[in-house]
Formats: C-alpha cells, structure tokens, sequence
C-alpha cells in the first residue's frame, strides 16, 4: 500500500468510509428501490410536455411549417437554434467520458454515466429538429446516398446539411456503444443482485453475458481507451460540421472561420452546465453524494470557466475582425445584433456567457452547489441564446435592405421545443431509475486510490513509516 | 435445413410484400406529392366543364393568330370554285417535296398508294373499293387542297391532321405524283 505514490495535495472523490460492497449498493439502491412521489410527479410534467411536443410536431408535419415562425427571409429560427443547442449539450457528455479518460482524469468516473446518458438523449432530441423542419419530412431518406430507381439519384456531398447527418447518427450510434460498452459490469452487477426472475432477466439481457474475467477486462480497457479516441475527434467534428452550417455560408455575421472552434467550445460550455443541472439534483435524489462530491462540482465549474472564456473570446475575436475587416455588411451585423431590434438577446447571451461563467474564479462561489447550479441555467439560457442570435440576427437583416424583416416564434415553435425538453427528462427520469448512473466498475477502481477512507490510511501509514524507516 | 426454411420465409416476404401490385391497376404511390396536376392538362376531364372535358371549342368567327380562314365553302360549287381559282401561296422555293412525300406517305398512301395509282395497302386488302387513280381525275392543287381540307365523298377532311401549310405541300406532291403516273 505504502508503494503507491499519489500527491497528498489530492482531495479525495469519494467520500466517507466506502468499501467496495458500499459502492454496490449505493449505485443499485435508485434502481432495485420503487420510484417516490416526487419521481411520479416529475416523470408526469416530462411526459406531458413530450405529448404536447408530439402534438405540436404532428401539427407541424400535418399543416405545414408555415405553422412556425419562421418566414422567407429568416428560414432558419427556433429549429436549427434547438438542434445546436440540443447537439451542443451532447458535447459535454463524449467530453467527460473520452476525452477525460485520455487525459487520465479520475474525477470522471462519478460522472461519465449519466454524463454519457445526457449525450445520447440530448442528440435525440438534437436529430428530431432537422427531420421535422423539413417541408417533407417523409421524404427524409432522400438525404441517404441509396442506390434508387431515379437513375441512382445520389445527394451532393458538397452540403454541410448532408455532413450533419453523418457526423449526427455517427456520434449517436459510437455514443450509445461506448455507453453500452462501459454498461457491461454494471449491468452484470444488477444482474447478480436481481432478486425477482424478471429483472434478472432485463439485466442478464442488457449485460451481454459479463462474467468479468481478466482476459474480458483487458479488452474491455483497451476497447474503451480505443473508443475513447475515436470520439474526441469525433466529438470535435461533430459541432465542427455543425458550425459549417452557418460558416459556409455567404450570410454576414456567419461566414466565419472562427465559428468551428468556437462552436465547439460553446458545446463543451453548455453540456458541462447541463451536466451540472442535472447531477446537482441527481446527488441529492439519489443520495450519491458521496461520489458527485463538491469537488466533481467545482472541477465541473472550472471547464465551465475555462470555456466560457474561450466563448468570450471568441466573442471579442468576432467583433475585432468586424471592425477590422472593412466590409460594411460585417460590421453592420453586429452593430445590429448590439443595437438593433434583437439587442435584448444578444446582451441577454453576453451577460449569460461572459459574466456568468467568470464568477468561478472565486473559490467560494464555485463550491457552492446552489450557486453553481444557478451559473448552470443561465449557461444554458445563455448558450441558447447564443445561437438564437447567430442564427436569427445574421439572417432577419443582411445584404438587401428591401429583404430585412423580423422574426416572431409562435406556440408551435415554442411547443416543439417544450416537446423535447419534456422528452429529454422522460429518457433521463426513466434511465435514472433503471440504469447504474455511477459506473461502479470504474469508481471501485479509484477506491483505493482516492477514497477518503483509504487516503487516511495511506497517510497514516506513510506517517508510520516515515518514523520507522525514513524510506523504502 | 433451418437455413432453408430462413430462405423460404424470406422469400415469402417478399413475395407478400411485392405481390400486392395488380397488373390492370395503377400501382401503389408513396405520397404523391405533385403526382397529379394542379392545372388543367391537355385531353384531361374535368367537371369544371358543361361537357367534362377540357378540350373547349372556340369562339364562332374567332381567328387565332397566324392562321388564316378558308373562304370555299364545303359543296360543290365551293370545289369548283376552288378548283378554277385557288391557287397555292407557297412560292416555288418553299415547296418542299421531301416534306410533301412524308406527309403524303402518312396521311394518304394508305388509301391512294405511294405512287398515288389508288392501290393503296387498304384497297389491296379489299378494305373498300372505289379509291381512283390520280390519272383519271381532272385535280389542280386548288382542288386539291379543298378536297383534303373538307373530304370528298369516301375520303374525310384532313384539316385537322395538316396545317394549311402542310396541306399545300401534299397538293403539291400530288400534282407531282399525277405528272408521273
């Protein structure tokens, strides 16, 4: 024990006097226990929202999208501002559990699931915006290059529109395997401690047969470790393409090279802010605060700063070579997004995006928990708004003054989204109640590293043996 | 032998999925979006119409543009008339005999032969008799023209299947035609 080295200056991620079998049980209690009250009364308001959303999506499919908002000069508005906002937020899951796991960051482990189960719901609710604000949805597997009877019609790889779909259901479908994936013990786990037949089924099922031998779990690491980077470029790619969206484009205010750096460092910002919303209350709930320690918070704050900084500075980037650049429509787009009909938005995403996030440079605000779970909404109202005004201010006025106009979303549009939001709780609420939210495989193995208990230990022995032999 | 049976049942499938398509029917569509026109097509029906359908007869006396209004009238005394008097607007350096031919072979050598003898396929077969050999028939390309523009006895106007234009090109491979025999 005393040959393992790790800097005292190290906090410990999980709290409390664990062992093993606690770890076990804690992560099982939310899925083996009955929903409460308070579960049934939340998982009701998300699924009536989901049904409305469903309602105003058949509405929208059956009328038209002249149901929407949007109009002939500002063909893109809440749609397209929902699907990066959604995608956006899918980030932060990929970010915490591959590209935190190349960089060796054991803080990860408490999160990574439900950090993971975000993304995957959240790029769910992200793919239904670009399939329902198509005029003919039905018609949306057109965008798959399938050999036809229309001479072989193929579709034109030269739109960023066809590259959203592939890097989407790309992201999607290794999201969900590397989810999967590191589901494998957990589920077996489950499994072994199933007490009725019927979830020993559910979970012998979902385990894939898990028996954890050391020949599974070296491919098992190793898979992950691979998956892991497979994402991070993926991860990047992802809102990269995303961004193409708008900077490919001739529209002043998006043809930008900036956008794809910038876009993903937004996603990073707000799908860490979500992820704080939602462990936040899912420590309390689930009464696993043991393991989503203040510290995972703080750490969470901290690349909440770190991006939101990088956002503010794109900002500032943006606005320089505004100026700088000398092409009036530039420089008229932003004079417009700051003083024109939208400026409550864009000021609304300034003081959301670049004040909000540098208040983590004080210590006693980043460890507050209610503080931080504030900073966390307004990140994400603020992330929203971010791309509402990329996408509405840039487009309601831009080269032809006889084409400038205004946007005005209405209840469908505004339904849609409560729709998806609803949707994103249902799948999350559900998940909550039936999955392991902490893998329990990976924290065990920091246990004994960086458990509180074992840390006292290995400074009690190191104390001891310092007296009794100076070294080893 | 259970790889026999996957096949078999696929097979099935696919047969019940494709074989709902009957032959004399119009086959099944998936959204048809712009599959029907909007507009009224040409030869299509339509209740819009006291007759059901879209071809409308103009105006009497109305003269579109371009076309000119045949001024013999249908009867024997018109035929005379036109006969003695009417004479082709083609100049010699439009008549296009090519052109003539291949109308003629269309719309006439049916009936007339292609050397305008009146042994055309029809009369060979013994479809009807009485189809006269150009030879035997006093016609200048007035009658002519009048006689293909209104019919004459057995034979039906061809004013619907020749422009005026293309009607003096066939007068004139007929007296062609009649020149040779």
């Amino acid at each position: 024990m005393s040959s393992h080295y790790e800097a005292p200056i190290r906090k410990p991620l999980i709290i409390g006097d664990k062992n093993y079998h606690d770890v076990t049980v804690d992560v099982a209690r939310p899925v083996e226990g009955r929903a409460n009250k308070q579960w049934w009364i939340a998982f009701a308001i998300a699924l009536a929202a989901f049904l409305w959303g469903v309602a105003c999506v058949a509405y929208t499919v059956g009328t038209g999208i002249g149901t929407w908002g949007s109009n002939k000069t500002v063909g893109w508005a809440w749609d397209i501002t929902n699907f990066v906002w959604w995608v956006g937020i899918g980030h932060a899951g990929t970010l915490i559990s591959a590209v935190l796991l190349l960089f060796r960051q054991k803080w990860r482990m408490a999160i990574n699931r439900s950090a993971e189960a975000m993304t995957i719901f959240s790029v769910i609710q992200a793919a239904m915006f670009p399939v329902f604000h198509m005029g003919r949805p039905w018609l949306a597997y057109w965008v798959m290059p399938i050999p036809n009877q229309f001479g072989s019609l193929w579709v034109n790889f030269n739109s960023p529109l066809l590259w959203d779909v592939f890097a989407i259901s790309t992201y999607l479908s290794v999201s969900l395997v590397f989810w999967w994936t590191g589901l494998l013990p957990d589920f077996a786990m489950l499994r072994d401690r199933a007490i009725t037949p019927f979830t020993k089924q559910v979970y012998g099922i979902l385990s894939f047969g898990w028996s954890g031998r050391a020949k599974d779990w070296q491919r098992f690491e190793e898979v992950s470790l691979v998956l892991a980077g497979l994402a991070t470029p993926l991860v990047l790619s992802v809102h990269t393409i995303v961004s193409f969206d708008f900077a490919t484009s001739v529209i002043p205010g998006w043809h930008t090279t900036i956008l794809p750096p910038y876009f993903v460092a937004g996603a990073i910002f707000s799908g860490f802010a979500m992820v704080n919303t939602l462990l936040i209350i899912m420590r309390k709930l689930s009464n696993l605060e043991a393991y989503i320690t203040v510290q995972h918070i703080e750490l969470m704050n901290i690349v909440i700063m770190i991006t939101g900084s990088i956002v503010g500075v794109a900002y500032i980037t943006e606005l320089f070579i505004a100026w700088y650049s000398g092409v009036e429509y530039e420089q008229y787009a932003f004079i417009n997004r700051a003083t024109g009909p939208y400026w409550w938005s864009y000021w609304l995403m300034m003081t959301c995006n670049v004040i909000s996030p540098q208040v983590m440079w004080f210590k006693k605000i980043r460890t507050s928990i209610m503080v931080s779970f504030i900073i966390s909404i307004v990140v994400n109202i603020g992330m929203w708004f971010e791309r509402f005004v990329i996408i509405v201010t840039s487009l309601h006025r831009d080269y032809l003054p006889s084409s400038w106009t205004m946007f005005q979303p209405t209840f469908v549009d505004a339904g849609f989204y409560i729709g998806t939001i609803g949707f994103f709780f249902v799948l999350f609420l559900l998940y909550s109640r039936s999955f392991p939210v902490i893998a329990q495989a990976e924290v065990k193995s920091i246990m004994k590293t960086s458990s509180e208990k074992y840390k006292k230990l290995h400074e009690a022995h190191d104390n001891h043996s310092h007296s009794e032999h100076n070294h080893h | 032998m259970k790889a026999l049976y996957k096949i078999a049942l696929l097979v099935t499938a696919f047969a019940g999925l494709t074989s709902c398509h009957d032959n004399s029917a119009p086959n099944y569509q998936y959204f048809p979006n712009m599959y029907e026109s909007v507009g009224y097509e040409t030869y299509s029906e339509s209740a819009s119409f006291a007759n059901g359908k879209e071809g409308q007869l103009p105006a009497k006396g109305s003269i579109p543009r371009g076309f000119t209004p045949y001024e013999y009238e249908n009867s024997t005394a018109g035929y005379d008339l036109a006969k003695a008097n009417l004479k082709s607007p083609l100049a010699p350096e439009e008549v296009d005999e090519a052109k003539g031919q291949q109308l003629f072979t269309i719309y006439c050598a049916i009936c007339h032969g292609d050397k305008g003898d009146g042994k055309g396929n029809l009369s060979k077969r013994e479809k009807f008799a009485g189809v006269p050999n150009y030879k035997d028939r006093v016609i200048t390309e007035g009658s002519i023209f009048h006689v293909v523009t209104y019919g004459l006895n057995m034979m039906g106007s061809h004013a619907n299947q020749l422009s005026q234009e293309e009607r003096w090109q066939v007068a004139h491979y007929v007296m062609k035609l009649k020149s040779e025999l």
